[in-house]
């Protein structure tokens, strides 16, 4: 009796192994798509194993697109058009996609399998993306919640952005946390320090990245950046500058008043920071002292909940009001615009009541 | 009840460190499927539905999205806000879409009852009737819940 149910084990695990040999074979031979080729922007051609999904084919071959979630395909920023190849839509993409990228060919790259040649488009700026390897070199407590973290690069060792574009930031596993997380964050930096980059971060609660940044990282530590990312960046025009910005949002706006320092400007600029009390506020002696810098510059911090107790003199309320102070020629006016989507549309909507054109309002609304 | 693989894969994202710090069932020890029944029990019996529920939550949500910074004050008895943070999240039950990192927080001066959601929490209990284990930080009891928004 046991001797049968022995050889019924043995029978059965042998079928089983036979099955998985044959299952391994398939998937060998089968699924064995080759060499495939990349067309990129019909200027660039990279050759790459079939199989893979486009989006980590590309990261292969160092060429980064956007993507927060890893390629699992739940955050939708990994999109590129396809102009051929890829195969039909997946339905993991169509809700991430609207009518229009669909009928104009834009897929989600971690959605697309590639199994045969494909051409695709992507802009131009994503070629200076690259995978970076950072040290941390300093952290800097603002508030109680924000904290300015500077990274010195690594390999390569210098980086190339705009201001007011973003990089992300890659989690090492922690506590709880079992797998790397990627998050983005403006840069604070000025562009002329290419060896470093400073990162502004709020700690957001049951955040993985930002209670990794708060409570973990530590000077010394190596991290890995991808960037830059983004089209928010200040226009090299003559026209007159209104910055607002609440929160961690000052990041993109004082990269770009330290880039102005650099590089001189005449342009009339005022800056609203919009915050709730005072213990919110941070770097304002800085702030403040880009009136000394620049020609025409006024920094206006606005407190929104401010007790009548609390220790101000300065604006209180909302931001808005007090726009038509600093606009003198709302269509020769440019605004750029950094902080949570309820603060944007507000903002949007004032600045356009005043003359200021939709198509100079800027903004980076913590998409 | 035996556990689908689809339900082992909705737990797997639920738990710290996957979507959220600290996950979505928190030290609740019930099934995935019994949370969600008690908890339907519990909105049956105060004659309510989810969607009755989200609908009042996303009004809300709504009403403060703009007064950014300052709470608003909705029906008289409601001091509502809420506060955008950088980024989006999705669904642990993997349903399409990415849900913004807003945290709406609302004080029922009637009743003295505050509660605080997000808006992944008005779309998990919209769709898929989840108001999270106890013991989860963003943890919705029904009951309490209920007595905030409509009383």
């Amino acid at each position: 009796m046991i001797i049968q149910i022995a050889k019924d084990i043995l029978i059965t695990c042998g079928i089983s192994a036979f099955l998985a040999f044959i299952l391994t074979l398939a998937q060998k031979y089968l699924n064995n798509y080759g060499i495939c080729k990349i067309d990129i922007n019909g200027k660039r051609s990279i050759d790459v194993e079939g199989g893979s999904s486009l989006l980590n084919s590309l990261t292969d071959k160092q060429v980064f697109l956007p993507s927060a979630c890893g390629g699992r395909g739940s955050c939708g920023t990994c999109k590129c058009k396809v102009v051929s190849g890829g195969g039909p839509v997946l339905p993991t993409e169509k809700p991430f996609l609207s009518s229009t990228e669909l009928s104009n060919g834009i897929r989600l790259s971690c959605q697309v399998k590639i199994k045969s040649d494909i051409r695709i488009d992507i802009p131009e700026a994503i070629f200076n993306i690259r995978k970076y390897r950072a040290v941390v070199h300093e952290i800097l407590d603002y508030t109680y919640d924000i904290k300015g973290i500077t990274f010195k690069m690594i390999e390569p060792g210098q980086i190339d952005f705009k201001t007011g574009q973003y990089v992300q930031l890659e989690t090492k596993p922690y506590g709880k946390v079992k797998q790397k997380t990627v998050r983005a964050y403006s840069i604070s930096s000025k562009p002329q320090e290419k060896d470093r980059v400073q990162l502004i971060i709020r700690l957001v609660p049951e955040g993985i990245c930002t209670t990794w940044v708060h409570n973990h990282l530590q000077v010394g530590d190596e991290v890995n950046i991808t960037g830059p990312y983004g089209d928010f960046y200040l226009r090299d025009t003559k026209a007159d500058i209104i910055f607002v910005a609440g929160g961690s949002g000052k990041a993109p706006i004082k990269s770009m008043l330290e880039d102005l320092q650099v590089v001189g400007t005449t342009r009339k600029m005022t800056y609203f920071f919009g915050a709730r009390d005072v213990k919110d506020l941070y770097l304002t002696e800085e702030m403040y002292a880009y009136e000394k810098v620049f020609d025409d510059f006024k920094y206006e911090p606005v407190l929104s909940h401010c007790s009548p107790e609390c220790q101000w003199d300065g604006k209180r309320g909302y931001v808005m009001p007090y726009f038509k102070d600093a606009i003198i020629d709302p269509k020769n006016t440019e605004a750029y615009l950094c902080g949570s989507p309820g603060m944007i549309n507000a903002v949007t909507k004032g600045l356009k009541e005043l003359g200021v054109p939709a198509d100079k309002i800027y903004f980076d609304s913590f998409g | 009840m035996k556990e689908t693989p689809q339900e082992s894969k909705i737990i797997a994202r639920m738990q710290a460190g996957v979507i959220t710090l600290n996950g979505f069932l928190g030290s609740d020890t019930r099934h995935l499927h019994e949370i969600i029944a008690e908890d339907a029990k519990v909105l049956s019996a105060l004659g309510t539905s989810q969607s009755e529920i989200a609908d009042r939550m996303q009004y809300f949500s709504d009403a403060s999205f703009e007064s950014y910074d300052t709470p608003v004050f909705i029906e008289d008895n409601y001091e509502v806000e809420t506060d955008v943070v950088r980024g989006k999240l999705p669904c642990p039950f993997s349903h399409a879409g990415l849900y913004r990192k807003t945290l709406t927080t609302l004080h029922n001066r009637a009743n003295g009852i505050s509660v605080r959601w997000t808006a992944l929490s008005i779309h998990m209990i919209r769709e898929h009737g989840f108001f999270e284990g106890i013991g989860s930080p963003f943890r919705l009891d029904p009951q309490k819940l209920y007595k905030a928004l409509f009383t």
